[in-house]
Formats: C-alpha cells, sequence, structure tokens
C-alpha cells in the first residue's frame, strides 16, 4: 500500500512541476494582450479593429476579473492583465497609489498621443497630479431618453430640450399612469438618483476645490437632494424604491434604469448614450427614441465621465499595452464607438468639421437623430470632483445609506446631506492618520488657505 | 529503523499531503490575518506598512457602524430556534414508514441542493411588492377578511423590522415596526434550514433511537405526545446541542450572499452582516488591516458562543 500511495504522490508532485514549467505553444507568433474590461456585445467589433490594425498583437478580454479588487490583487501577485478598465477618479487614485497603473505621460507624448485632445470631462479618469496612466475609452453626459410610443399614446407633444425642470414635471405628470388601485403602470420619468447630475444641475461641489473637506451639507447640495427626494414623494412621477422594485422584470432592490426604461415602465428616464448598445436590440424594436438636454437646473453644468483603460505596471507587455492607447487616440477608435453608440469617442476632433457627418448620421440607424444631442451635453460636461483624501468607495458607500434614507423618505435632505458630508469628513480624517505622504500633502494645501475637514482641533487627526 | 517507527514513517507519509495543505492554505491565511490585523496594511503603497498594535480593534469597537452591522447579523439569527423546530418537525415526520416517504425526504431536502444563487434570485421575484406571489397572497388574505386598508410588506425594499430598530442609531423607533428586508431574509432562511443538514441530523438521530424504548412507554400507555417529550426529545439532545452550536456558527458568519444577490447590504445598511462588512472593507475599500481585526472579531464571538453554548447547553445532554 505505501508504494501505491509513495507512488501516487511522486506522480502527481512530477505534474505539478511540469505543469508549472509548462506554457502552452501559441497558435500564431502574434503577441497576446490581455484587457480587463466588461463583456459588452461592442467589444468584440473593438477587439477585432484592434487585431486587424496592429497585427502584432492579438487582443483579448477577461472580464470575469475585470473588478478592481481582483485587479490590485492579482497584479501585486504579478498576475494580472496587461491593461484594465477606470470608470471614476477615485479609482484612479487608489490605482495609482497602490502602485499598478503605470505613469505613461512621457510614453504617450512620444507616440503622437495628444491627452489635452479629449473630452475635459474625461482627465480625472486617466490623468493624476499632471501625470497620465492610461487613455480614455469613451465619453459619456446625460440627456434625457424619451420613448416616442408613450408620449403618441398620450398625446403629448415630444420635448423640445429648451425646458425648465418646472416644465417638465408638468409633462411627467401628464405620462404618469396609474391602475385603478393606485399602483404604477408607467412613470413620467425614473432614473434621476444617480445623485451627481443633480448635484451637478444646483451647483453643488462634493468638496472644497483643493478636496481638503466634503461639503455635501452645502445649501445647493441640499437643495438638489430635496428635488430628488420632491419627484418621488411631491410631485409623484418618480418611483419609490418600492414601485421600482415592483416594475421591475426581475424584482429586487437595486435593479437598473436602462431595464426599465426598456421595459416601457417609464415615459423618460436620465441615461446616457451608450444605452443604445441594448436598446438597439430587435428585443426593443417597437421603442421609438428621442434624447434632449437635461431642463434647466440652477446650473447648466452636469458632471460627465466614462472609461479609461489603464496600462499595468506589472503587466507582461508594456509595449503592447502602449500600442493600445495609440488605439484610443486614433480616429478609426472615435468613429468606430460612435458608430456602435458606446457613448462618444474619447476625442473631440473627431465629432466637429470634417468628421461631423459620420458623427451625426450613422448609415445603419437613420432613425437615430439626436447625435448632436450627446455631443451638446458633453460640452457643457465638467469632471466629476475626486479628492485624493478619501478612498471613493468609502464615499460611495456613505452616499447609499444616506440617499437610501432619503429615497424611502425617512429623513429630510439636509440631515442626509449633513450626515453624509460628516462622515466623508470623519474618513478623510481617517485617511490622515495612517497616510504620512497624503498628509504632508494635505497640511500643505491647508497652510495655503485649504478648508479642513474637521472644524475644531479635537477633530483633527 | 524499527517496525514502529516505519509504521510511524509511512502513517506521516499518508497525513502529509493533508497537513500540507492544511498549513499551506488554511493555518497559513490566519495567521497571515492576525498579523494583518494589526497593521495598517491598505494596500497603497503610499502608506508604509506599519504595526499599529490594536488601533483597528479600538476603532471598530468604538465605530457605531461595526455594532449595527452586528446588531444586523444578529437580528438575522433570530429565525435559528424556528428553523431548528422545523427541521425537528419534519424529521419526525418524515421518519414514519409510509409509502411514497422517500419523495418527500427528497422534496424538503431540495433547497440544500438547489444553486444559492438561484435561490436568492427566485426569492428576489417571490417578494416583488406588487406582483410578487407573497404579497399577491396576502392581498388576497386580507381582501377576503376584510382588511383591505391594510398593505403587505415592501419586503426588500423596506427597512422596517419587528423589533422596530432603528436604521443608523441603536435605539428602538415605534415607525420601523413592521416587515422589512431583514425580516425578508429571515423567512427565506427559515424555508433553506427546515428541509436542510438539521433535518437530516436529526432524521439520523431518530432512527438511532432505540425501540424498545418507544415500546416501553406503550406499555406505560404513553401517547404520541409523550412518547416524543419523554423519549424522542430527550435521545436527541446531543443532536440539538450540534444543531444549535452549528447554527450559532453559521449565523455568526452568514448573510454574505443574500446581501450580494439580493440586496447590496442595502437598503440603507439594514442587510449588512458583519461578514459582507469584512468583504467591503478589504476588496472594495482595500482596508485590509481593519478587515482582518473585523475577521478577528467575528472569530472571537464566535468562540464565545460556542463556548457559553458547551458551558450551559451540555447540562442538558444527559448522555
Amino acid at each position: 500500500m505505501k508504494y501505491v500511495f509513495l507512488g501516487s504522490f511522486a506522480v502527481l508532485a512530477a505534474l505539478s512541476v511540469v505543469a508549472g514549467l509548462w506554457h502552452p505553444r501559441q497558435t500564431d507568433d502574434r503577441i497576446e494582450l490581455v484587457w480587463c474590461t466588461d463583456d459588452n456585445p461592442v467589444r468584440r467589433g473593438q477587439i477585432a479593429l484592434f487585431n486587424e490594425l496592429y497585427p502584432r498583437y492579438r487582443l483579448r478580454i477577461d472580464p470575469q476579473n475585470s473588478g478592481m479588487q481582483k485587479v490590485i490583487v492579482q497584479s501585486l501577485a504579478g498576475v494580472g492583465p496587461d491593461l484594465f478598465d477606470c470608470y471614476t477618479g477615485s479609482q484612479l487614485v487608489a490605482y495609482v497609489r497602490s502602485g499598478i497603473a503605470m505613469d505613461c505621460t512621457e510614453a504617450l507624448a512620444e507616440r503622437g498621443i495628444d491627452i489635452d485632445a479629449v473630452w475635459p470631462c474625461l482627465k480625472p479618469l486617466f490623468v493624476y497630479e499632471g501625470r497620465a496612466y492610461g487613455h480614455p475609452d469613451n465619453a459619456n453626459a446625460y440627456d434625457i431618453w424619451y420613448n416616442k410610443v408613450l408620449f403618441d399614446e398620450a398625446g403629448e407633444p415630444y420635448p423640445s430640450g429648451d425646458w425648465t425642470w418646472d416644465e417638465f414635471i408638468e409633462v411627467a405628470q401628464r405620462l404618469t399612469v396609474r391602475d385603478e388601485r393606485g399602483r404604477p403602470v408607467q412613470f413620467g420619468f425614473i432614473g434621476y438618483w444617480d445623485y451627481n447630475a443633480a448635484l451637478a444641475q444646483w451647483g453643488a461641489d462634493y468638496y472644497t476645490p483643493e478636496g481638503t473637506r466634503c461639503v455635501l451639507d452645502s445649501p445647493e447640495a441640499v437643495a438638489a437632494i430635496q428635488f430628488m427626494q420632491d419627484l418621488i414623494y411631491r410631485y409623484e412621477v418618480m418611483p419609490t424604491p418600492t414601485e421600482e422594485m415592483a416594475m421591475s422584470s426581475a424584482g429586487g432592490w437595486g435593479t437598473g434604469v436602462l431595464g426599465l426604461f426598456g421595459a416601457e415602465k417609464g415615459a423618460m428616464a436620465l441615461g446616457g448614450r451608450w444605452w443604445l448598445c441594448l436598446l438597439r436590440d430587435e428585443d426593443y424594436a417597437h421603442m421609438r427614441l428621442g434624447a434632449v438636454p437635461l431642463p434647466h437646473g440652477p446650473s447648466r453644468r452636469q458632471f460627465g465621465g466614462g472609461r479609461a483603460t489603464l496600462v499595468n505596471a506589472t503587466g507582461q507587455h508594456i509595449e503592447g499595452a502602449l500600442t493600445f492607447m495609440e488605439y484610443l487616440h486614433s480616429k478609426e477608435w472615435s468613429q468606430l464607438v460612435n458608430r456602435q453608440a458606446d457613448a462618444l469617442g474619447p476625442v473631440m476632433k473627431y465629432h466637429y468639421g470634417e468628421y461631423e457627418d459620420a458623427f451625426l448620421h450613422n448609415p445603419e440607424h437613420p432613425e437615430e437623430d439626436c447625435n448632436a444631442e450627446w455631443r451638446t451635453a458633453l460640452e457643457d460636461s465638467v469632471p466629476l470632483q475626486v479628492s485624493s483624501y478619501v478612498n471613493g468607495q468609502t464615499v460611495e458607500r456613505i452616499m447609499l445609506v444616506q440617499l437610501d434614507l432619503v429615497k424611502a423618505n425617512l429623513k429630510p435632505a439636509a440631515e442626509a446631506m449633513r450626515d453624509a458630508a460628516e462622515k466623508i469628513n470623519k474618513a478623510i480624517v481617517e485617511t490622515l492618520r495612517i497616510d504620512p505622504v497624503l498628509r504632508d500633502e494635505y497640511e500643505r494645501a491647508v497652510a495655503a488657505g485649504a478648508r479642513p475637514a474637521w472644524d475644531d482641533e479635537e477633530g483633527a487627526p | 529503523m524499527t517496525r514502529q517507527t516505519r509504521r510511524t514513517v509511512v502513517a506521516l507519509c499518508f497525513l502529509l499531503p493533508n497537513f500540507l495543505g492544511f498549513l499551506t492554505f488554511t493555518v497559513g491565511p490566519v495567521v497571515f490575518s492576525l498579523a494583518a490585523s494589526f497593521t495598517n496594511w491598505n494596500l497603497m503603497k503610499t502608506v508604509p506598512l506599519r504595526c499599529v498594535w490594536f488601533d483597528n480593534y479600538v476603532k471598530l469597537i468604538t465605530e457605531p457602524e461595526f455594532w449595527l452591522y452586528f446588531i444586523n447579523t444578529a437580528y438575522l439569527m433570530l429565525g435559528m430556534p424556528i428553523a431548528i423546530a422545523g427541521s425537528l418537525f419534519l424529521a419526525v415526520l418524515i421518519s414514519q414508514r409510509l409509502r411514497g416517504m422517500v419523495v418527500y425526504r427528497t422534496l424538503f431536502y431540495l433547497p440544500s441542493f438547489t444553486a444559492g444563487v438561484a435561490l436568492l434570485i427566485l426569492w428576489k421575484a417571490l417578494y416583488n411588492p406588487t406582483f410578487g406571489p407573497i404579497n399577491l397572497l396576502l392581498e388576497w388574505v386580507f381582501d377576503g377578511v376584510g382588511l383591505v386598508q391594510l398593505e403587505p410588506p415592501d419586503w426588500l425594499a423596506s427597512t422596517k423590522n419587528v423589533l422596530a430598530l432603528a436604521v443608523e442609531r441603536v435605539e428602538i423607533v415605534s415607525r420601523q415596526f413592521g416587515l422589512g428586508a431583514r425580516d425578508a431574509l429571515i423567512i427565506m432562511g427559515i424555508w433553506t434550514a427546515i428541509g436542510g443538514g438539521n433535518m437530516l441530523l436529526y432524521l439520523a438521530g431518530i432512527s438511532n433511537i432505540p425501540r424498545d424504548l418507544y415500546e416501553a412507554a406503550e406499555i406505560d400507555g404513553a401517547g404520541h405526545w409523550a412518547k416524543f417529550r419523554h423519549v424522542t426529545w430527550p435521545q436527541l439532545a446531543p443532536t440539538t446541542f450540534f444543531i444549535v452550536i452549528m447554527s450559532f456558527i453559521g449565523g455568526l458568519q452568514g448573510g454574505f450572499e443574500q446581501a450580494r444577490v439580493m440586496t447590496q447590504g442595502g437598503p440603507a445598511g439594514t442587510t449588512t452582516t458583519l461578514a459582507y462588512y469584512i468583504y467591503t472593507k478589504a476588496f472594495e475599500e482595500f482596508q485590509i488591516g481593519y478587515a482582518s481585526s473585523v475577521a478577528w472579531i467575528l472569530f472571537t464571538l464566535i468562540f464565545a458562543v460556542t463556548l457559553v453554548n458547551w458551558r450551559f447547553g451540555s447540562r442538558y445532554v444527559s448522555y
């Protein structure tokens, strides 16, 4: 028996060694680049074009490992991807500070990539403290989507886009339909719970300009969140959390707005051009879509964003990853993104002048006549504010709890925003307590006149 | 080498692979997480790794969030006695010698071998406040008994709970009284647990009870209830003791899948348990040191509860 055991053990050990040393032979001589991104169907076309333009490489996506935590942990272990996506400025800060994102400022310049040529609102996604770590893939800003079929059924004229929130609410109220028990069948509007849109339109900021203090308790921020609550409980044009859950096909808290709009549960919705990636599908052929700018808030601005792809400093193929940056900066990429409606291409110039016609009119989708509106929305967009002094995920967790309470009408907006600001400022103090580098920076900023996160010395780190 | 020594060496060789795996994949990470809990490790290169001794522990104990999530965890364990009693009841029922019992046993055990995520998604649909079968049934019942003004619960969208616990503070607030997301998870947990492993353990326990005890009780004129009370229940004491301990351990570690799939810890953090909190702190906010300290506090809690169970619960195990 012992010989059987020893023999089995020896065989297993030998197989383990072989597995560790053996690398499967590639089917061709091309270098394989791994890109951690989502499995959006449009990626197929984006990969195919790259492989065609740069035949030295074979690009492959790894959607299973695209979560931030997986990218960081795998990269620290030396098995990370060559390229990975970044959706917010706070994610970029985390990637840079963990040493995963590669500073490729000079390498981009050498390749003729002008980082100022992209939409300004995209900068925080790939530029941190003046250094570039990648390149944006697409750019997104919000408009109001509307379903022409539901407007026609209600005998409501299509919106022109030059409207105030008061005018908007009247239209939304006319488009809200309830059954005999008072249960919602269709809402005039869905999706304004993307609180960044409201904060921008009401002129609110997340932080002081230096990022040293959270100012979400400002009158502007409170007014923005109060307006969101009023859309549900005062004007009754937007679903309560319960109604939203009831209307969703899968059921459940936290269901996406895009799904609800696609299911014709809302006549209007706050969304981006990238929704077309789904809404072009045959399943939604019965919908006729239009898009108009957001109603005028106290401010015209809105927060714009998108997605950037960063170069992994621990990746195996830096040269290939930089080639991918060239691709993202190219005319071919921006035009492909525009054709696919994966939001808008990242480089501004490919939407104007000689390229304008190709952007505005897609021969495969002649019914899409509102591309100019998406461009205007991006022109009005400013970058979402980020503070280096607090983890973006922590901020999001704090905001979600407070907004859940506002959304359920359990807390007035003023109280929720006061509590949110207080907790975020506490998180800033906590960061400073553990991070000496940031603390030095912070102290310099405060010495130069920036407002600290604490009100008295007792609250200081 | 003596025969005895050779036998020992061979035995150790047999044990070695498992022992190495245990050292590498269990003891190693456990020791590592204990060490990490005394550090400020947050994956950021700008933060030099240093020992902060008990700072993480002091911080979490003084942080209201930790206590709120601890209460959520404890609250979700409220269904435990019902689940255990239900398992016992089912085990007694299906231990009867009746035709088709195998089918019943399989049906009751179904939740345990169905994919967890699939079940969670199914329950999410069942809890739909307007179109879900549960609320449709409740509406029908309310209408039937003339209580039209009664509204069925909002389930996963509501922060209400039967203990009227406040959302952000550790206090009782009357307007929070009702059925909400936490209760929905408890009901689902009871459904899953009743026909699961506990039922099988009870079934095994019942089949091991000597028949002559029942025969003696019958001779003494005992009915069904008396036989259960004076024979079955005392004979199942060791099984119950084991199930209670394991349920406590499982309950304190639980809530992650439900939060991840059904609620994302909401609404307003009311379904965030300690297990989910550890995940968000470690893998979303990258506070590995802090998350490790929460994990060790959780371990200490489990250990303490098990000791208490052992100390007092074993009194009821008479053999």
